[in-house]
């Protein structure tokens, strides 16, 4: 466990830097000067000046990425020429809606997914495994921004559930009833897609190892059906679900910009759009660092969590 | 329960698969009776039925596709048609089984420790330590070396053995009276299989358990069993006490099955005799005698008329066969 361990961890750190040579090279992509790109509208000869000083823009490139990697992880992203603000407060405001969201989203798709997986792997081909597999497939078929039309037209209004954000917004912490009444629709819509996924990956491994040997010798000790389920039967069939979240969740964020935008939610990837607008470059490339950074850091702790699960792997 | 009522009655027991194309009979007309403390050895080749007619007398098989008739009685109890419910409650408890392929039959994320006790815990309603401590005398009981740490590692860090040492202990934690065990050595290095059998031998005496010993290798049986049930294709065709079937076998197919098996009174290098052709479809079974297109003894009756079993000399000795080997003179 220990050497896979940091054998992953190197693998990690190369993966970072990869990421933040990228991050740090997506100024230099950008036809012109990069500090008229940078500065944007903001362009005037004393920010320019400044902007040379902060970048160190007249040195050679790799210079320039010590000294932007040095800053970056002294946790200094830069300030923005157009807002004036440091464009890491910008982003720290914003990481925890996010992270709210991808975890209610998560718990709601786990929690409906594992038990109807297992009823559906009960009796492949049933009544029920068609109706759900059926199910899940339009809901899979159905993209997040037309679902999140669909469920304010004909589920929030009607509940009164919040379904504007920017205005409504409150963090966790100063009032989490509505708090979690203004995240509880991008959660669900997001949960939907997460769901579908996990149902039919979990699904297919559980019928797969509802055949196993070990399963009939389960019966064989007279086990309840759930029991057998439960206890014998999820462990050996959850590291493709595992590793589909890991993934997933990377893409969910992806997901979650269109669903922030369109909520007005003013998480990473409403402020990521605005910035787009904006043509506020730092803000830009620090977001798209950060959620790069954290879908590495997602997909690692997902494999560490596989390994807990199957001793299998850890002998490999 | 009285001693001298049988453990098992199975009458005439048939299991059915169905497939797309159409029914297969795995298992047809089967019948015999198992005593407290006796040992049965059921033989045949591979696909002759032995797995099925084993899973099916616990009423283990598959719930889907398949349609048993018949009757298996475990100490009084209808284990044919019986609900999931009823059969919980004698499984583990009353027959447990042990399987052809350790490899397969544990569970390969669960710790062995908990693969012995969860029966205990579960059934029996044991505490956790409690359990444990019984877990640990089982792995001590099939011969485990420095139980207490095995009892929390996995089973991919035990051989192919051992892991049959688990297998058994994890049968015999419900203290059953019957053991139903499946080629228990089928999987296992030759030098294994000998200490496996004779671990199952000493256990069954000391515990007083019955077992039914299914394999398809005459050596493993001819030893450790009182009674041999024959089957080919899916029914029996010879049954009787093992000294009578080693002695005095009266079907064709028994004594090819005894000629295939290495025998250490035979002078080395004796060439085995193998069976010519191979088993039957099941889904296509020839109208006669199903072992008649295999059999040097063949006539044309066999073709047509399927044999039942009819009594030979020895006692509770039956043979299905229109030409019957002869008896040996001389031979006790």
């Amino acid at each position: 466990m220990t050497r896979y361990l940091v054998r992953r961890l190197v693998t990690f750190v190369l993966v970072v830097f990869v990421i933040s040579v990228g991050a740090f090279y997506l100024i230099h992509l950008l036809p012109g000067d990069p500090a008229a790109v940078i500065l944007g509208t903001g362009d005037s000869p004393a920010n320019r000046t400044k902007l040379y000083a902060q970048l160190g823009l007249n040195k050679p490139i790799y210079e320039q990425y010590v000294v932007w990697i040095k800053n970056v992880l002294h946790g200094n992203l830069g300030t923005s020429f157009i807002s004036e603000t440091s464009v890491w407060g910008t982003i720290r405001a914003a990481i925890p809606i996010d992270l709210e969201i991808m975890f209610i989203s998560q718990i709601l798709a786990f929690a409906a997914a594992v038990p109807l997986a297992m009823r559906s792997a009960r009796r492949p081909d049933g009544w029920l495994d068609r109706v759900l597999s059926a199910g899940s497939f339009t809901l899979l078929s159905i993209p997040s921004f037309i679902a999140i039309v669909l469920l304010v037209l004909f589920v929030a209004i009607d509940l009164g559930v919040p379904h504007t954000g920017v205005s409504s917004y409150v963090s966790l912490t100063s009032d989490w009833v509505v708090n979690l009444e203004s995240l509880a629709l991008p959660s669900i819509v997001l949960a939907v897609g997460s769901f579908v996924v996990y149902f039919r990956v979990l699904r297919s491994d559980l019928i797969a190892t509802l055949q196993e040997e070990f399963i009939t010798m389960a019966r064989s000790k007279g086990l309840s059906q759930r029991r057998i389920l439960w206890r014998h039967a999820l462990r050996p069939s959850s590291v493709s679900v595992l590793g589909a979240a890991g993934v997933n969740i990377g893409g969910l964020l992806a997901g979650g910009f269109i669903v922030q935008y369109l909520l007005d939610i003013p998480g990473l990837g409403y402020t990521l759009i605005q910035a787009i607008g904006l043509s506020d470059y730092l803000v830009v490339q620090g977001i798209v660092l950060v959620v790069s950074v954290g879908v590495v850091l997602i997909n690692f702790f997902f494999d560490m969590v596989i390994n807990l699960v199957d001793p299998r792997i850890r002998r490999e | 329960m009285s001693d001298s009522s049988p453990l098992l009655e199975v009458t005439d027991l048939c299991t059915t698969f169905t497939t797309p194309t159409g029914p297969v009979a795995a298992v047809s007309g089967v019948s015999f009776t198992l005593n407290h403390d006796e040992t049965l050895g059921i033989v045949g080749e591979s696909g002759s039925g032995k797995t099925v007619l084993s899973r099916t007398v616990m009423g283990l098989q598959p719930r889907r596709n398949v349609v048993v008739t018949g009757s298996s009685r475990l100490n009084g109890v209808e284990l044919v048609g019986a609900s999931e419910a009823e059969k919980r409650r004698v499984w583990g408890l009353e027959v447990a089984m042990i399987f052809q392929d350790p490899m397969t039959s544990l569970n390969p994320v669960m710790r062995i420790g908990k693969q012995i006790d969860e029966i205990l815990r579960v059934r029996r309603g044991l505490s956790r330590s409690a359990a444990r401590d019984r877990a640990i005398e089982l792995l001590e009981l099939v011969g485990i070396p420095s139980p207490t740490q095995r009892y929390r590692e996995y089973p991919g860090a035990l051989s192919g053995g051992m892991r049959q040492r688990v297998v058994i202990a994890a049968a015999l934690a419900g203290s059953p009276q019957l053991l139903m065990a499946d080629e228990p050595t089928t999987g296992l290095d030759v030098t294994i299989q000998a200490q496996i059998l004779n671990l199952l031998d000493d256990l069954r005496a000391r515990l007083r358990m019955s077992v039914v010993l299914v394999t398809h290798d005459l050596g493993v049986v001819a030893t450790r069993t009182s009674r041999l049930v024959v089957m080919y294709a899916g029914r029996v065709v010879e049954v009787g006490s093992t000294r009578d079937l080693f002695a005095r076998h009266r079907m064709p197919y028994t004594r090819a099955l005894l000629e295939g098996s290495p025998r250490l009174s035979n002078p080395a290098h004796t060439r085995l005799v193998t069976i010519p052709g191979r088993p039957p479809n099941l889904a296509q079974l020839p109208a006669g005698c199903s072992f008649a297109p295999r059999c040097a003894y063949a006539t044309a009756q066999c073709h047509v008329e399927r044999p039942e079993l009819q009594p030979a000399d020895g006692l509770g000795h039956y043979f299905a066969c229109w030409n019957p080997l002869p008896t040996p003179t001389g031979v006790s």
